[in-house]
């Protein structure tokens, strides 16, 4: 059930850096010998405010660094990280590799689809919740391991678990 | 038995990640010394080889040696360092505690490398996942900057040195190190051919020298006591210094354990002060012994095994990461070997056909024959089809590493698969059956 | 310089300057190695595994593209080894690759059923989902090119054309792992102007050319060497055609020109030799057509010329015909006739370029291959004489126009151009496609297509190269050269037995600057098959 990634989706609006992001785009070119070596942390700069990497915005980067559109797009599309759709406010990843999934990660991520009726890879309508199935995160002493958006949640457990859900759900 | 604790001498300590801190406990004091006396460059690879001082990400190339790879006369281009904080290897965690709480420890052996073979600008590439890591590292980096450990003239030596973060986006292909390069320039994370090496064309095509988190760890260490001290930690001369052990699976106390390089398998399962033996009593049937990569061991063959290079590739294995996971006798060896081929089929740069079409392959057979839609020949068909995929088929490594749970979980429990297949079940969950 | 021995079915050794790619090694050396992302213009990148070999004294298995050339290797390329992973990589190609040959335009030159046919295993042990990519099969990637993903190798050669020969970047890989698929960015389309080379150097049938799409299989095809006559840069071409139709264009190796491309412009004018209006000899009496056949319509014309002066006949030749053409027309009319007005047009267009080995080439910026040509045959005014412009200025009318070629310019479609011309009392022009000017003259001589005869053409460099003709024309059409022969023969001027071959020795001596012709130049480039084992030229 890998979602294909050959595109990101469009999101209708022009996409422009702020001054201030602009600001940051000169000290990370600074920081490379080259401007393409600056993608990534474009592409990071982007979802730090957008959280997802639109269409318009990939048009945008690649003018800005003077590459190719459809280089961009290979490299968007080759790493899991970049989403590629709107996200829902809560990025839940579950960790399903080896240690993990010998500590019942599979069970967590079902009891989890199961609690927000999706299943991994879509957002719930609310635009709350969305569910990732994602490789080795480095948790393993800590199974099973999981990231809501850029902190760690490990151990999790089923009442944890619950309990997360909960108190995210209650976020405005 | 205990060992004293060097790599994570500090990791415990209240505010062990600020500067004040790791100085007041002696750090930065070796490169201090450098910036004072600027010894010649290459007698620290001389004294790095001298410790024997051996690769931690997982090949375990003498890094003293990798270091004096970079040419005498490199035309007028910039040398790099470039530290693989990449840590994806199923099972591994330790670089990723080394960096959330001793960044200070990494940084000064990124700039006594870096002194080593001449390089002014250095890079932290570190997987997307670790966000609080990158936090610190920026932190830990501005802080050194502030207090004159990284800049321009540092300490009035006339040695400039930056570190730039550098952040991955969600790849275990981008720890190879030139497929971490090509992410490094802004690119598809896909493997390069070799040669040429990254010491003669690597980062921006320049002279580069790529080290694992925990390899430059040792380096203060090396540098502060000696490498004689070094090389009198581990279990012979080609296996030395403390080892950061990962312990994770079925065990009661998973962790990072550091220990002499060499420590026994067997010790780090059931040892006191590491694992203290496998949960709710029940018994061993198959370490991996060196991350997902690494060909599974038996119960028989976990019996005195060294964890060290030579030690596990005796038993027909690999240290590799030095990530150990413990599975108990509940577990199924075919869900676990397709546990790893997911990720591996997920994990593939696509770039070469073997890999490519090889690890969906072993995926698909591997989950019909768990769920008990196996096929006669589907057994034997895994065992080749993995034997076309490695040993210079490929690219990169990568599908050698793909095929190592395939190929161990064939060979040594043949009877778990035969079972899957003649009978549509688990032969694990028939066991549990007939005994309860 | 470095001696490799090839341990193939006989042993070979060969001696190739240093740096030599060990797959051009081997082909000096009359082996072959397999392989499908190799090409000798783009990176090479070892990823299709398809050239593995075993090389003495290197334990592993090796790619032959990536694996440095040493004095003294031995390479296996038939040990069991080798075949082995030759077969190996066959077998992960083929598994999830439709059975497409049937219906596939590649079959006959593909390199998955050359390579598959030669090194590949005869069952599958494959039965699972073939990969699918909706969406991304039988879907034009561009204007020109059809892709389908599902026959794609992902061999990047597609990609490393547009990045690294045309320059334009509109491919690139998208995902990874099993997923991963050639495309562009949504909204952009594979739309330079070569773009049809990508289909060129695509090895199987996932990138194909839209034009020649069903339209024939191409193990009937004939191939001809050609001149593309859509600028004057003179990439050389083949003509492919079976019987009487020309279906396609395909580029001839030729680093100094054209190298292994042709652009989309050039390449797609292959269809225009398809196309003829005009099948007999025209002599229009009251406005109504007659078809009296050759010897009454040039006795005519020879009866006109002699019953006037050379001051009162326009001679017009043409940027369209080879050099043989527009020299015997200056040689009987300027020569012998004494005809002083001569002249040749050509129509501008935008400045094509194209990637040559050693850099761009630019054309000229004129819409015909041979204005060079005509020029040095002598089809200008001479002293005292007038040309066209003269005619459409109103300026002169002449008495008698003989127009070597309708189609000379756009304005044989003009109309006050072509009511100047009309303004004669007698209007011939050599014909095969219909216009203004045909309809409207006198005499009309049905001539061939450039696929229907031989001769050459010179781009503005000055580099003459051969075009050979893929079929004869259909009686009573003749080449323009054999149209104005026959004139020649009855006007006292030329041998029967003349033809281009022979004109061109006779051209040679007479026009400054064609003496002492190089005869590999006049041949030009390598004639390319896709698929099948050349030792050079494989596209």
């Amino acid at each position: 059930m890998k979602k294909l990634r050959y595109s990101s989706a469009p999101s209708g609006e022009p996409f422009a850096f702020t001054d201030g992001e602009s600001r940051e785009i000169e000290a990370i070119l600074a920081r490379y010998p080259t401007r393409q070596a600056a993608l990534l942390p474009l592409l990071w700069l982007v979802q730090a405010r957008t959280r997802w990497i639109s269409r318009e915005a990939v048009e945008e980067v690649a003018r800005v660094l003077g590459l190719t559109t459809a280089f961009v797009d290979g490299v968007i599309t080759f790493y899991t990280m970049y989403n590629l759709d709107p996200v829902g406010r809560h990025e839940l990843q579950f960790c399903t590799s080896i240690s993990c999934h010998l500590n019942g990660a599979e069970e967590l991520l079902a009891r989890c689809e199961q609690k927000l009726g999706i299943h991994a890879g879509e957002t719930t309508p609310d635009g709350k919740f969305t569910i990732t199935e994602v490789e080795c995160i480095a948790g393993c002493d800590r199974a099973p391991s999981m990231q809501v958006n850029d902190r760690y949640y490990e151990p999790m457990t089923a009442e944890k678990l619950d309990d997360l859900l909960a108190t995210l759900a209650k976020e405005a | 038995m205990a060992y004293e604790r060097t790599l994570l001498a500090r990791i415990d300590k209240e505010n062990s990640r600020s500067i004040d801190g790791y100085v007041r406990d002696g750090g930065y004091q070796a490169w201090e010394k450098i910036l004072r006396e600027k010894p010649e460059p290459a007698s620290i690879a001389e004294t790095v080889k001298k410790a024997g001082l051996r690769g931690r990400g997982g090949a375990g190339f003498p890094t003293g040696v990798k270091w004096t790879f970079i040419p005498k006369d490199t035309k007028g281009k910039p040398i790099y360092l470039v530290l693989n904080a990449d840590e994806s290897e199923p099972g591994t965690f330790k670089d990723r505690l080394l960096i959330e709480r001793d960044p200070h420890l990494v940084l000064e052996g990124m700039a006594i490398a870096a002194y080593a073979i001449g390089c002014k600008r250095a890079y932290i590439y570190i997987r997307g996942e670790f966000w609080d890591g990158a936090r610190i590292l920026n932190d830990a980096i501005r802080e050194a900057n502030e207090k004159g450990y990284l800049g321009e003239n540092l300490k009035g030596s006339g040695v400039a040195l930056e570190i730039v973060v550098h952040r991955g986006a969600g790849a275990y292909i981008c720890g190879e190190e030139t497929a971490l390069l090509e992410s490094l320039e802004g690119k598809r994370g896909q493997p390069r051919v070799k040669p040429p090496f990254p010491a003669v064309s690597g980062a921006f095509a320049c002279p580069t020298i790529v080290n694992n988190v925990e390899t430059i760890a040792c380096v203060p260490l090396i540098m502060n006591r000696g490498a004689e001290w070094f090389a009198s930690i581990g279990r012979n001369e080609k296996n030395t210094g403390p080892k950061l052990y990962c312990l994770s699976g079925h065990v009661n106390r998973p962790g990072v354990y550091e220990a002499p390089m060499g420590l026994p398998l067997k010790e780090l399962i059931f040892g006191d002060a590491f694992g203290r033996g496998m949960r709710d009593g029940r018994k061993v049937k198959a370490v991996i012994p060196g991350g997902a990569s690494a060909a599974m061991l038996t119960p028989a063959e976990i019996e005195d095994c060294p964890l060290d290079f030579d030690g596990v590739a005796a038993k027909g294995s690999m240290l590799g990461s030095a990530a150990i996971v413990v599975m108990n006798e509940d577990t199924c060896m075919v869900r676990a070997a397709r546990n790893l081929a997911k990720f591996f089929a997920h994990e593939s740069c696509g770039q070469c056909t073997p890999c490519r079409e090889g690890c969906p392959w072993l995926l698909t057979v591997l989950t019909r024959i768990e769920a008990g839609a196996g096929r006669p020949e589907d057994i034997a068909l895994l065992s080749a089809v993995a034997k076309q995929m490695n040993n210079g088929m490929t690219l990169c490594v990568f599908a050698d590493a793909a095929v190592a749970p395939v190929l161990s979980t064939t060979g040594k429990w043949p009877d778990e698969y035969a079972y899957h297949v003649e009978h549509r079940r688990c032969l694990v969950g028939a066991r549990q059956e007939a005994f309860a | 310089m470095a001696k490799i021995t090839f341990q193939d079915a006989v042993t070979k050794t060969v001696e190739v300057p240093d740096g030599t790619n060990m797959i051009e090694a081997a082909k000096l050396a009359g082996v072959e190695i397999p392989h499908f992302c190799y090409h000798p213009r783009f990176t090479v990148v070892g990823q299709c595994r398809m050239c593995l070999v075993e090389i003495d004294g290197m334990p592993k298995i090796q790619a032959a593209c990536t694996t440095p050339i040493k004095d003294g290797m031995v390479v296996k390329t038939s040990s069991p080894k080798t075949k082995d992973a030759q077969k190996s990589t066959m077998e992960f190609l083929l598994i999830n690759h439709p059975l497409d040959c049937p219906i596939c335009d590649q079959a006959g030159e593909c390199k998955l059923q050359d390579n598959s046919f030669g090194y590949g295993f005869q069952q599958s042990r494959y039965d699972e989902r073939k990969k699918q990519y909706a969406g991304y099969s039988r879907t034009k990637i561009g204007p020109r090119v059809i892709a389908d993903m599902t026959r794609c190798i992902l061999c990047t050669r597609c990609i490393r054309f547009t990045q690294e020969i045309s320059k334009t970047g509109e491919l690139t890989f998208l995902d990874r792992a099993g997923s991963t698929l050639v495309w562009t960015h949504e909204g952009r389309e594979l739309d330079n102007d070569w773009s049809a080379c990508a289909a060129d150097v695509c090895p199987v049938g996932a990138l194909t050319v839209e034009e020649f799409r069903f339209r024939q299989r191409v193990w009937y095809l004939k191939k001809t060497p050609s001149v593309c006559p859509g600028c004057d840069i003179g990439c050389n071409n083949s003509i492919e055609s079976r019987g009487e139709t020309v279906y396609r264009y395909m580029p001839r190796l030729n680093p100094d020109v054209n190298d292994y491309w042709l652009c989309d412009h050039g390449r797609f004018l292959s269809e225009s030799l398809n196309e003829r209006a005009y099948t007999r000899p025209i002599a229009r009496v009251s406005g109504d057509d007659t078809f009296p056949g050759w010897e009454p319509v040039l006795d005519r014309t020879v009866a006109a010329l002699r019953e006037t002066t050379g001051a009162n006949v326009l001679a017009l030749g043409s940027a369209h015909l080879s050099n043989e053409e527009n020299w015997l027309l200056r040689k009987l009319f300027g020569d012998t006739l004494g005809v002083p007005n001569l002249d040749v047009v050509a129509d501008g267009d935008r400045v094509r370029t194209m990637p040559s080995k050693h850099g761009w080439i630019e054309s000229s910026g004129v819409a015909a291959a041979n204005l060079r040509g005509a020029r040095d045959a002598g089809l200008a005014p001479r002293a005292g004489g007038k040309g066209l412009e003269d005619v459409y200025s109103g300026a002169w009318t002449p008495e008698i126009v003989y127009v070597a070629d309708g189609a000379f310019s756009r304005d044989a479609d003009h109309p006050d151009r072509v009511a100047a011309l009309r303004r004669a009392t007698l209007l011939i022009v050599h014909a095969r496609t219909e216009n203004l000017l045909t309809r409207e003259a006198d005499i009309v001589l049905p001539c061939a297509s450039l696929a229907q005869k031989d001769g050459t053409f010179t781009n503005r460099f000055g580099r003459v190269q051969r075009f050979e003709r893929a079929m004869l024309p259909k009686p009573p059409v003749k080449a323009d050269w054999e149209i104005l022969l026959a004139l020649a023969l009855k006007l006292g001027f030329g041998d029967p037995g003349w033809n281009p071959l022979s004109i061109f020795p006779l051209l040679a001596a007479d026009v400054p600057g064609y003496a002492g012709f190089d005869e590999a130049q006049l041949e030009g480039g390598l004639t390319m098959k896709k698929g099948l084992f050349v030792s050079e030229g494989g596209l």
